[in-house]
């Protein structure tokens, strides 16, 4: 036991003297920051209830335009102004006096054409259709309410329009499973690193020299690689907190990432065992995760859908399940890996 | 003349030559390195994954499904709104009668049945009269009860789509076409459209596209072919373009760019018209382009990889010695062992170009981006003590790289501050639309010279006491930086032919850092670009200051640091005074040096002017020297030309003193310099 513990610590020392743990985290702040940053500016660029007071003037005509303000009574964030006939809308556009024409016609069949015109490629064009569209779809609502009779099926009722932030469901759908898995990958990368260049530089034969068994040196390497990731996940599970952001079920999040980070870990020491070069160890790697955790993620209770459903309180008796069963797998893969690095030695 | 020509020439050749053996030799060990059974291995796993992102990308992005059943809702089984909770991924059903409210639900769908109807067993959607969501008071019901809304909506549309009466269903046909306004861009900078601007002719608007005969005509001159979805004939048409089960693709639209047969979200962003039922229009967002380009990004990751393990190889166990003692230079060695990795590259890029259908222009646009994280990935391999710190550098350049080219990128159809990553010509090349020569070239420039000087930095390093020796990363940066310059000592004369050059390789180097500056500061209007502009200007304005004051010393700090310039440090204290105003003679020299060669590589960049980018406010801030000079006397227009001048020297001598008294005192004036230089950037905005 000893003897893994001086590895591990040593493992330990090297990150920290080289200060690259600190690279990392820097790396992972980088990166949540900068989702966050990219999910506020597409919120308030293709979501304008985010924005505040986007409000579109939309200039109208034709025979049902009465019905159309109706409908924009009902759509906060835009209203219509009738004109007499088309010409006129369309040159209260063109003077900038509205952000787009809607010219709204009855036909013999029955039915409203609405004929739109945004302003081309400018900065709120996004806006402005994405606004016209909820003007037009409450309109279309109202239209279908008048012919209810002739449909086979009616419409459900809709709930009433509620207050909510874009950023919540974001937040613990992505930004949380992201940052909880970020120093899973980092972790299996640095045991890659670290045995491939032991080889490289020759010091792996030095331990083995020493009084200690293949085995011991990966136990050493992984409980090192194995033990930050947990810290470096509870570390932004607190920073979200502090910033408002409830995270429920830490303690099973924690369990269910370190069991992901053995797991890795044990991919991680299989493929440099297979691979002793550093380039062929890392690109196979690189895919191994890839591979595990894209086929991971697209089945249905994936980990970073566990990750969010336990984060948002939403867990149930199978999230429970699925992280013990992702102990057993972990446990299993790393014993199994350890024993038979542990048989075959490193580098064949 | 001739003669030296045909030197040079000779010379040129034999350099190709060399570049090229040892571009042989590489490759050779590169392939060596991996051996049969891991590229098997590799390539089966690739092929796995290939499947797993192919059946990602078949089931739609939405198909990972990471919001699986976030939210409980409590619904009664025989309600009408439980299949709606059910089609809906991100919601589970609980049963309404037992679940508590904020302990094992965040929502409870209440129906009101219409007093007379039927008592049986199922309720039936007519017989609803209401409907009311209780939410538990906190964010997730609130979400949660938004989330019921969205699924009951997109219930109601399947249900239509099932409607055999369509007129009934799709009461409302909607055709939307995109108008550039004869009044220009400008104009309308602010949502609600102030009433400014011209009064100009609005032909351009009314010519075509009435109501009453459909978009066909329009769509002829705008490249999408919408031929019908009119609405004379529209009984059909328009109904089944909302009935495609995409529901938020404009199924139209794939006139202008079929790729893989996925309905383009968008793709055809300005200029095409969309035909169909209100909940079918799209806001112009490139999103299917914006995917694919991605993919040019993504063997990237995994080239530098395997690149920077060869450099770092070279750098082991003096491995790459007997190399450097061989007649070949520096630069012929970096070059042979790049040259493999940068026609992978290229290779990769032509094929992902092909696969995807994007033309020469991708390739032309990625091989910047290409060169960028090969240069990058290049200094940091040389730079990195062992494979875990290069494994961070990697990552590092990929993630930062990635959003710089990718992040821009989304912002394709909405400003031009877009045309910043050369991503976004690749996403313009798949969308179809033209490229004019000078946004080719300010989107690709930057990203070229910017390698072009990461390759310089690192070359400046290669070489047995940096390459074989363990010192820390900012330790060999300041090494890197110090190798470019010429002594400066405290005693030389003033106009000194020695000290002159000196003088100019600093601002040589300052002006250097110009590419790195501009993007970084692009990134910085990138990020802010979010947020209310209350907040980004200023934060914007210190942040500039800071980036450009940090390139313009930093240089001056590595010479003082590596001793390049005179420090009396080192010497007694019996000249203490005099060395001392020599050093302070020697740090505001090289200080105005390096404020003047950073003012001249910034007016070489009024280029940027010309795609319009100053059009936008922010870019404005960014760019105040070059903005809305016109109108003015000359007189005020000199002063205001050579006013960044005089701060740029200012402030460097600043910080070129701090740097001179060592690592407290240089941070201490860097924060001056900024300061000051911050201020003036908030003078010249106020007064723009």
């Amino acid at each position: 036991m000893d003897s893994r513990l001086t590895i591990a610590g040593r493992e330990l020392a090297g990150l920290r003297a080289e200060k690259t743990i600190l690279l990392a985290i820097g790396i992972q702040l980088f990166i949540a920051a900068f989702s966050s940053f990219l999910v506020v500016g597409l919120v308030s660029m293709y979501d304008p209830g985010a924005l505040d007071g986007a409000e579109i003037e939309v200039a109208a005509a034709g025979d049902a335009v009465d019905d159309l303000e109706r409908a924009a009574g009902e759509v906060p964030g835009a209203s219509v102004t009738p004109y007499d006939d088309p010409d006129a809308a369309r040159s209260a556009f063109e003077r900038n006096a509205a952000d787009a024409v809607v010219v709204a016609t009855r036909t013999e069949s029955g039915r409203v054409s609405a004929a739109v015109t945004a302003p081309d490629s400018t900065v709120e064009t996004t806006v402005i259709v994405v606004q016209l569209r909820e003007l037009l779809r409450t309109y279309e609502l109202n239209e279908r309410d008048a012919r209810a009779s002739f449909l086979e099926e009616s419409p459900l009722p809709l709930p009433d329009r509620g207050e909510t932030s874009p950023y919540f469901a974001f937040t613990y759908t992505v930004l949380i499973p992201v940052l909880v898995f970020l120093p899973v990958f980092i972790s299996g990368s640095l045991v890659v690193d670290s045995i491939t260049e032991e080889l490289d530089r020759g010091t792996m034969e030095l331990l083995r020299v020493a009084p200690v068994t293949v085995g011991e040196i990966v136990d050493g390497k992984a409980a090192a690689a194995v033990g930050i990731a947990p810290a470096q996940a509870l570390l932004w599970l607190l920073l979200l907190e502090a910033n408002g952001t409830n995270v429920a079920n830490v303690g099973p999040i924690l369990a269910l990432m370190t069991a992901l980070t053995t797991l890795v870990v044990a991919v991680a020491v299989g493929i440099a065992a297979v691979a002793p070069d550093r380039r062929a160890a890392q690109l196979l790697y690189s895919v191994a995760v890839l591979v595990l955790f894209g086929g991971a993620t697209a089945m249905a209770g994936g980990p970073a859908n566990a990750v969010a459903r336990l984060a948002i309180d939403s867990a149930d008796a199978t999230t429970g399940l699925l992280v013990v069963a992702y102990v057993g797998i972990a446990a299993a893969a790393y014993l199994g890996v350890r024993r038979v690095v542990a048989v075959e030695g490193f580098g064949r | 003349m001739t003669d030296r020509l045909r030197r040079a020439a000779r010379r040129l050749a034999v350099s190709v030559r060399r570049v090229l053996r040892v571009a042989r030799w590489e490759s050779a060990r590169a392939s060596g390195g991996v051996d049969r059974r891991t590229l098997a291995a590799g390539v089966a796993l690739l092929l796995v994954a290939g499947g797993v992102v192919g059946v990602g990308v078949a089931t739609g992005v939405a198909g990972l499904d990471v919001d699986r059943d976030v939210y409980r809702v409590g619904v009664d089984a025989e309600s009408p709104y439980a299949d709606a909770i059910e089609a809906e991924p991100s919601l589970r059903a609980v049963p309404a009668g037992t679940s508590s409210l904020g302990d094992s639900a965040d929502a409870v769908v209440v129906t009101v049945v219409r007093p007379g109807s039927v008592d049986d067993e199922t309720v039936d959607a007519a017989d609803v009269e209401d409907v009311i969501v209780r939410a538990s008071d906190t964010r997730k019901g609130e979400a949660a009860a938004a989330a019921v809304r969205e699924a009951v909506e997109a219930h109601n549309e399947r249900l239509m789509r099932a409607e055999p009466n369509r007129t009934a269903a799709f009461p409302v046909t909607v055709t939307l076409r995109y108008v550039g306004r004869t009044t220009g861009f400008d104009d309308g900078a602010t949502l609600g459209g102030s009433d400014g601007g011209s009064t100009g002719g609005s032909t351009d608007g009314s010519a075509d596209g009435t109501g009453g005969d459909g978009s066909g005509d329009g769509g002829s001159d705008d490249e999408s072919g919408v031929a019908d979805g009119g609405t004379g004939d529209g009984e059909s048409d328009g109904a089944d373009a909302g009935g495609t089960d995409s529901g938020d693709g404009a199924a139209e639209s794939d006139g202008s760019d079929g790729l893989l047969g996925v309905p383009s979200i968008g793709g055809a962003a300005f200029g095409a018209d969309t035909v169909g039922s209100p909940g079918s229009i799209t806001p112009p967002f490139p999103f299917t382009s914006l995917l694919l380009a991605f993919v040019f990004l993504v063997p990237m990751n995994f080239l530098i990889q395997a690149y920077g393990s060869s450099i770092l190889d070279e750098r082991t166990n003096r491995r790459g010695e007997p190399l450097l003692v061989t007649p070949l230079s520096p630069g012929e060695i970096v070059a042979g062992k790049t040259l493999p990795y940068a026609a992978t590259a290229a290779v990769v890029t032509t094929l992902i170009a092909a696969l995807v259908g994007g033309g020469a222009l991708s390739v032309i646009a990625v091989a910047p981006v290409a060169a960028a994280f090969l240069g990058a990935t290049f200094v940091g391999a040389m730079f990195a003590r062992s494979f875990k710190e290069l494994t961070f550098v990697t990552v590092g350049v990929s993630v930062l790289l990635t959003t710089y080219a990718f992040v821009p990128a989304i912002f394709t159809n909405v400003t031009p501050v877009a045309l910043v990553s050369p991503l976004t010509l690749v996403v313009f090349d798949l969308q179809g639309e033209a490229v004019s020569a000078g946004e080719a070239l300010f989107s690709t420039a930057p990203m070229a010279v910017g390698a072009a000087l990461l390759f310089g930095l690192g070359l400046g390093v290669y070489r047995e006491e940096d390459m074989f020796s363990q010192k820390p990363v900012t330790r060999k940066f300041l090494d890197a930086l110090a190798v470019r310059l010429s002594p400066v000592s405290v005693g030389s004369g003033l106009l000194d032919r020695g000290l002159l050059r000196a003088l100019g390789a600093v601002a040589l180097l300052t002006a250097c850092t110009i590419p790195f500056v501009f993007v970084a500061e692009l990134l910085a209007v990138a990020v802010l670009f979010a947020l209310p502009v209350t907040v980004s200007i200023p934060v914007l304005l210190v942040s500039i200051a800071f980036i450009e004051e940090v390139a313009k010393s930093i240089a001056l700090y590595a010479g003082f640091e590596r001793g390049v310039f005179g420090r009396t440090d080192g010497v007694d204290a019996g000249e203490g005074r005099g060395g001392d105003g020599g050093t302070l003679r020697v740090a505001l020299a090289v200080g105005i040096a390096s404020g003047t060669g950073f003012f001249v590589a910034e007016k070489v960049t009024a280029v940027v002017q010309a795609v319009g980018l100053t059009d936008l406010f922010l870019g404005r801030a960014a760019f105040a020297d070059v903005a809305g000079l016109s109108g003015l006397p000359p007189l005020a227009l000199a002063a205001l030309f050579f006013a960044p001048l005089a701060l740029h020297v200012a402030t460097t001598s600043v910080a070129s003193v701090g740097a001179s008294r060592g690592r407290t005192a240089y941070a201490v004036a860097l924060t001056l310099a900024t300061l000051g230089h911050a201020a003036y950037n908030v003078g010249v905005v106020s007064l723009g």
